[in-house]
């Protein structure tokens, strides 16, 4: 793999690791399979990539796609909450309402932004190469972000996010209102993936109508490569593990793909994808059942 | 005080399956009285708790908490008057979340979540001194996964936690029931230490005649949704728990034997 190679895989990394985040708020914190990710990742990018060419300033723009997403994460608890919908179903339901209306907002199915100013910009003049430039750039948004949302799960108010995914009764006794937790933690989820697709349409130059599709599993791979690989209680380690999942999965998968030995082609993508998750499943479990064999052929 | 006017509760109104929950409570409970309340199942015991803590809306009737009318209130919002413990040890706590966290949590009860941190030094002090009560190597535990302690451990946090924050009121539905009874003693008996100490009003529901002619003041029994006797004073006192299954029987006046309540346990 040549540098080039692995800083781009670095870089997607750790935009990842912002959806990896996202995930890891419903799926793991909320008990909440949210799948509204695969339309808020490319909305994020949509409306920014649409403000930035219509000549808003990049950070404006990038704010503002972040937003919008958050606002489709309050559409799916809305739809679970006030209508008793399925929460994955009701992911679905915006998820697919996303395609529509990112080819709405954009106005076509794709949209260039390279000779754009982008929230790189201001850093361009600094005398850095434009590809060491990207890659520190989204590592310190996406540990930034870490920093922050591990902040958040510390407080009381996360501590109540918290109790809500694990036990409800419990909650409501403490005197936690658990739909407003819900709606919080799916705008927050929502936001970092809306942030992850603005910056993914910036580094990378464009924003396409498909850019989100499969966003959920690559996400949920890189929780569960974190959770396996950094067994911790501490909600700074488990965030941080997220990026640390998410890195490990881009550089495994392109690996794979340079690999030659293995045969594999760039369009076999969701077939190591898979293959990848349920190692990341497997492993801890045959690990556990190794140290289970050692310690009885010890006692024997 | 708590105060029930005339509640009603129906389940599946207008349905084959409508079920006439609570037919008519009317009970006041004076500020630190500790009321137990017997009745065999589908009597409408834990209906009434549940009422009260507004997990069941009423479907007639009104609820007071010291003269202040709280039926419209959410059952969040009454939780800053009411502390409870649950039956099931599993539902008091969060099995995810740390002894300490859960602690915070409590801690927290009736207050809106803020953005400081939930766990400090200081608290974490005082979490200590608590568990230290209970005699079970606890305080040692702060940071242990609550789902890994067993069901007595979990269930005697959930009452230490329901201690933690002022309230007036405390629910206890069958807090004991799912314990071995050395650790149901030991519950019994943290639990009328912290009413003593807080000089709670309490409703214990329980299946034991024993437990609830030992404990507190006045003893409720509900059957069919309705309130078919209550005991105080000196009559109370001398009351055993034969005289309870005979006065039950006489309420009852159908000419039925009891021998279909067996779980109207005599120890």
């Amino acid at each position: 793999m040549s540098l080039f190679a692995f800083l781009g895989t670095l870089e997607i990394g750790f935009i990842f690791g912002l959806v990896a985040i996202g995930v890891y708020i419903t799926f793991r914190i909320l008990d909440f399979p949210d799948l509204t990710v695969d339309g808020s990742f490319t909305l994020g990018a949509a409306v920014t990539a649409t403000l930035i060419v219509a000549g808003v300033n990049p950070y404006l723009a990038t704010l503002a796609g972040t937003l919008a997403a958050a606002c489709a994460g309050l559409v799916t608890a809305w739809l679970n909450l006030r209508f008793n919908i399925l929460h994955l179903l009701a992911s679905i339901l915006t998820m697919t309402a996303l395609y529509t209306i990112n080819l709405r907002v954009m106005g076509k199915p794709n949209m260039a932004l390279i000779t754009e100013p982008t929230i790189l910009t201001p850093f361009e003049g600094l005398g850095l190469a434009n590809m060491y430039l990207k890659v520190g750039f989204v590592a310190i948004c996406a540990l930034l972000a870490g920093l922050l949302v591990a902040w958040f799960l510390n407080t009381q108010y996360g501590l109540a996010m918290r109790a809500v995914g694990s036990n409800k009764r419990m909650a409501q006794a403490n005197g936690i209102v658990i739909n407003e937790k819900v709606y919080v933690g799916l705008a927050l989820s929502n936001a970092l993936v809306g942030f992850a697709g603005a910056l993914f349409a910036q580094t990378n130059g464009f924003a396409d109508s498909t850019m989100g599709i499969g966003t959920i599993v690559v996400g949920l791979a890189a929780v569960i490569i974190g959770e396996s690989l950094f067994a911790s209680r501490s909600m700074l380690v488990i965030i941080l593990s997220c990026i640390a999942g998410s890195l490990l999965y881009r550089i495994a998968v392109s690996m794979a793909l340079n690999a030659d030995f293995l045969g594999f082609h760039a369009s076999d993508l969701n077939l190591i994808t898979a293959l990848l998750v349920a190692l990341a499943l497997v492993f801890p479990k045959l690990r556990n059942e190794w140290k289970a064999k050692r310690a009885q052929g010890e006692t024997l | 005080m708590i105060r029930c006017e005339n509640l009603h509760v129906t389940f599946n109104q207008g349905l084959p399956t409508e079920k006439q929950a609570l037919r008519g409570i009317d009970l006041c409970i004076p500020s630190g009285q500790f009321v137990t309340v017997i009745g065999s199942n589908g009597a409408g015991k834990s209906t009434l708790l549940n009422t009260i803590a507004g997990d069941i809306k009423s479907t007639r009737g009104k609820i007071y908490f010291s003269d202040r009318d709280v039926t419209k209130l959410s059952a969040t919002a009454r939780t800053k008057d009411i502390a409870r413990v649950f039956q099931d040890p599993l539902a008091g706590t969060c099995g995810d979340l740390t002894v300490e966290e859960n602690m915070a949590l409590a801690y927290g009860r009736g207050s809106r979540g803020g953005l400081s941190f939930a766990l400090n030094s200081k608290l974490r002090t005082v979490f200590q001194e608590q568990l230290s009560r209970l005699n079970l190597g606890l305080e040692d535990r702060l940071q242990s996964e609550m789902g890994l302690l067993s069901g007595g451990q979990r269930q005697s946090v959930s009452l230490l936690m329901s201690a933690l924050q002022p309230s007036s009121i405390l629910l206890l539905d069958e807090h004991t029931a799912a314990l071995d009874p050395k650790t149901a003693a030991l519950i019994m008996d943290i639990s009328s230490q912290i009413i003593t100490e807080k000089q709670l009003t309490v409703m214990m529901v329980t299946h034991s005649m024993r437990q609830a002619l030992d404990h507190g003041s006045r003893t409720v029994m509900l059957h069919e949704g309705k309130v078919i006797f209550d005991l105080v004073g000196e009559e109370r006192a001398t009351y055993q728990v034969k005289d309870l299954l005979n006065l039950f029987a006489q309420a009852r006046n159908d000419g039925q034997e009891l021998d279909d309540d067996k779980l109207l346990l005599d120890s």
